[in-house]
């Protein structure tokens, strides 16, 4: 009888954990989501962005013809991109040229006074500000959500039911674009 | 202690203040059914909780006319706006709050509302020509985190369970005064209408010392969280540092909603009359709080 109790509860308690854990996963992986669609939110805007900005500063320096095209080059390939490490890598590729494309702009005064290019420019800046706070908060949700996975005894848990770790949104070499938004 | 455990932590002792508070209230009300007729009380307990729920249905909108606070346009304001947005997504909230601003040269800033969805942020003109982009992500980070905890919900009740308590002792002590409802002659009578007296005296004093326990702690819980969201206490602590220097008064703050505030909209007297006043802080002092900081974050402010 007694044995029969104990093993009751043990079930019970077993029971419960897994319950727990296993809630505890799904918020995570929810946090982890928003935050990758906030990050994919300011990707796509920066996508539409890009070639504005192209535009605009070819209006006034037809004949750097080489960095727009880098930049070009480098937007298309931003957004083959699938997945969070492989954004991540696309995103670093860009920075470079679209740092360049802004160094080129400083030589045309008649280009930086123009109110278009103006625009454009506070709204990458914009962008790069909120690109850089969606990554913070994403990569710290996926450190979390890694590590629950990881840890005894939630692995088991967290292996049955088909988690998977995420990947971070991150490279090292990564320049941050020069442009801020107070200037503008 | 983890910030989760902070949390966690923090909840309980809500919990255990809201406690408190209803004990506190059913207790006068004991009191007061001994010494005046309870009719009367029941009448009085119904005004309270209508004007409870009322005033908690319509949280924020009160919280906005008490402070002045506008909505804030996007056209007008772009840099609070981007701020807003940008440490909203820092803070892994589903969208940025709305933005309400106080027309005052004093520099402050609160968030309320009744829940997640609800909630707003509110900041003067003063704060947004005092601090530069760095600080006032500080700033605007440690309101989001009340946003975030759910502190707002709480410190939006409390606001409102205080307004309750006081407009009833109010209400409770004009008619004893004017001789509303003595139930017997005698020395008992007079010793329960003596006891009911002091009881609705005390109750706003009582009810504010709960405010103030329930909003100290919490200063300093989103402080840290909103070092943690910017990773940048640094700013935080500079925008800290710039509001202890500054004696500007917030003009549209009364008592009932100073614990919304980042910093004390009331306490810039001095001396004397400060020592005293010290007692009711709603905030810890802002030292203290850069200090915390200053040891989270491993830097030093150079000296003020």
């Amino acid at each position: 009888m007694v044995v029969w109790i104990v093993v009751a509860a043990v079930v019970v308690v077993v029971f419960l954990f897994a319950i727990v854990t296993y809630n505890h996963l799904v918020r995570l992986r929810n946090e982890a989501e928003t935050g990758w669609a906030n990050i994919d939110v300011q990707l796509k805007r920066r996508a539409d962005l890009v070639p504005n900005l192209v535009e605009a500063v070819r209006a006034y320096a037809a004949h750097e013809a080489e960095t727009f095209d880098s930049v070009t080059k480098a937007r298309a390939a931003a957004l083959q991109a699938s997945g969070p490490a492989q954004a991540a890598q696309a995103d670093a590729a860009l920075s470079g040229p679209l740092n360049r494309l802004i160094a080129v702009s400083e030589a045309y005064p008649q280009l930086r006074a123009s109110e278009n290019f103006l625009k454009l420019q506070e709204e990458l800046a914009d962008i790069e500000d909120k690109l850089a706070a969606a990554r913070r908060y994403y990569n710290q949700t996926v450190y979390r959500f890694n590590s629950v996975q990881q840890t005894f005894p939630s692995v088991l848990v967290a292996r049955p039911f088909g988690f998977h770790e995420r990947q971070f949104f991150e490279t090292d070499q990564r320049d941050p674009v020069d442009v801020s938004f107070a200037q503008a | 202690m983890t910030l989760k455990e902070q949390i966690r932590a923090n909840r309980w002792r809500t919990l255990w203040l809201l406690f408190l508070f209803a004990v506190l209230v059913g207790l006068i009300g004991v009191i007061l059914a001994y010494a005046f007729r309870p009719s009367l009380l029941i009448v009085v307990g119904i005004v309270g909780i209508v004007y409870g729920i009322f005033s908690w249905i319509s949280a924020g909108k009160i919280v906005a006319s008490a402070t002045g606070a506008q909505p804030a346009g996007r056209a007008q304001y772009p840099r609070l706006y981007h701020v807003v947005e940008t440490v909203a997504l820092a803070a892994g909230l589903t969208q940025p709050p709305p933005i309400y601003i106080v027309d005052d040269t004093a520099p402050n800033a609160f968030a309320a509302g009744r829940s997640l969805d609800t909630a707003y942020v509110c900041v003067t003109t003063g704060l947004l020509e005092l601090m530069d982009e760095r600080e006032l992500e500080g700033v605007i980070a440690h309101e989001l985190s009340h946003i975030r905890n759910r502190d707002v919900r709480l410190m939006s009740l409390v606001a409102v369970l205080v307004g309750v308590v006081a407009l009833l002792s109010d209400f409770l002590f004009r008619i004893s005064i004017f001789g509303g409802g003595r139930k017997s002659g005698g020395t008992a009578g007079l010793i329960a209408f003596a006891l009911g007296l002091a009881a609705l005296a005390l109750a706003p004093i009582a009810a504010v010392l709960i405010q103030l326990a329930v909003s100290r702690r919490r200063e300093y819980l989103a402080d840290a969280s909103a070092a943690e969201i910017t990773g940048d206490g640094e700013g935080l602590a500079l925008a800290l540092r710039k509001l202890e220097l500054d004696t500007t008064e917030t003009r549209h703050a009364s008592r009932a909603v100073a614990h919304l505030y980042i910093e004390n909209p009331l306490n810039q007297a001095s001396g004397m009359r400060r020592t005293m006043r010290s007692l009711f802080d709603t905030h810890p002092p802002l030292a203290a709080r850069i200090a915390a900081l200053e040891e989270a974050g491993g830097f030093r402010l150079p000296p003020a």
